[in-house]
Order: C-alpha cells, then structure tokens, then sequence
C-alpha cells in the first residue's frame, strides 16, 4: 500500500513532528508509514483524513500486491 | 444482560493484558538487571557463593527484565503495540525450541565430548524465562530501531 502523506504534510507545512503530535502518534510511526513499512489501523487513517481534509481513498492506494 | 456481562469480562481482560508501568520504569529495570547481572557473575567466579543470594539475584534478574518488558514507551501508540505483539510472539516460540533443543545440545555435546556417561536433564525455570524475556527485549528494541 503507496501513500501521499508525505505530499498533504508539505501542502499543510507539517513537520512528522507536527503531525505526529496532533494524531497521537510518535514521530517514528509517521515515518513508517510514509516509508510504507508500517499500515496504519483504520482509526489512525481516518484521523489523517479528518486532519487533511480529503478522503481515506485519496491518501491510501492499494498496489497490486495487497 | 449475557452482552453486558461479555463486555465487562472483555473490559477486564483488555485492561489487564495492555497494563503497563510508567516510562521511568525501564530505567529502573535496566538498573535492576544491571546489578543482579554484575553480581551473578561475580558468584560464578567466587568459589562456594550464598546460594540464598545466588538465588535472589537471578530472580532479581528476571525481575528486572520483566520490568523493562512492561515499561511504557514515550510514545505508546499502535505502532509499538503491534512490535511488543511481535516480539513477545516470536521470543515465546523461540523459548518454546530453547526448551526443547538446548537439553538435547547438552546431552550429545556431553556425550561426545565426555568419557563418562552423561545424563539427559532438561533446562530450569529460571534459564527458559531468562532466555524468553532477554529476547523479547532485544527483538522489541531491533524492531523499533528498524521500523
């Protein structure tokens, strides 16, 4: 699973920092998902879309291997 | 009424499985399994040790590591929750394996090596749950560090 957070982070000028404080998360864990290492839970996602303003579909793309 | 009295159960059953000790915990524990760790060895290299203090430093040891395993990370969100999941997983199989092979290791290395017969004994309480948790805490610390 590919995803754009890095990109809806720069849009908002977020630091991982930034956006790890205000999901509840540490600052590692926002680096693995941008790396894909790690899938979120559907809370985590859907708070990042609360937080982007768009659609979990549109931060979250499904590869052919999933 | 059966509903509410699953939930309650399941409420217990989750707070008891995700009880953790504060942060400053794992400093304690390092601590702990520091000091017990330097004295094990210093009984093992004296001759004819306190088997009383022998004994209550290698609980103490284990003491020590299960205080770090339960220890809160800075940050504990979902993501470290799922690496404890992992290590407490694989560290279980593997001190389930330790358990069976390290025996049999022993006996055919004694065998071989030694004239005399040797007896077949398995491992003590104390090696496989000093084997389990060093390895959950060594896997859980790799895992963080390659997530």
């Amino acid at each position: 699973m590919t995803n754009t957070i890095k990109v809806e982070r720069a849009i908002l000028d977020m630091t991982q920092e930034d956006l790890a404080q205000k999901i509840g998360v540490s600052r590692q864990t926002i680096n693995s998902i941008e790396k894909n290492r790690y899938v979120p839970s559907t809370v985590l996602a859907l708070k990042l879309s609360q937080l982007f303003g768009k659609p979990v579909n549109a931060i979250f793309n499904l590869e052919g291997t999933d | 009424m059966k509903q509410s009295l699953y939930e309650s159960e399941k409420q217990k059953l989750d707070k008891l499985s995700s009880f953790k000790l504060p942060n400053y915990f794992k400093k304690i524990g390092w601590t702990i399994f520091g000091v017990t760790l330097i004295l094990v060895l210093i009984f093992k290299i004296i001759e004819n040790p306190n088997p009383i203090i022998s004994t209550i430093c290698k609980k103490g040891m284990l003491v020590g590591l299960l205080v770090i395993a339960l220890a809160r990370e800075k940050v504990e969100d979902e993501m470290i929750e799922k690496l404890r999941g992992k290590s407490f997983s694989a560290a279980f199989i593997f001190g389930v394996l330790y358990a069976l092979v390290q025996p049999l290791v022993n006996y055919f290395v004694g065998v071989t090596i030694n004239s005399e017969p040797t007896t077949y004994s398995d491992l003590g309480d104390f090696q496989v749950l000093w084997f389990m948790l060093f390895i959950y805490v060594m896997l859980f610390k790799l895992y963080k560090r390659i997530a």
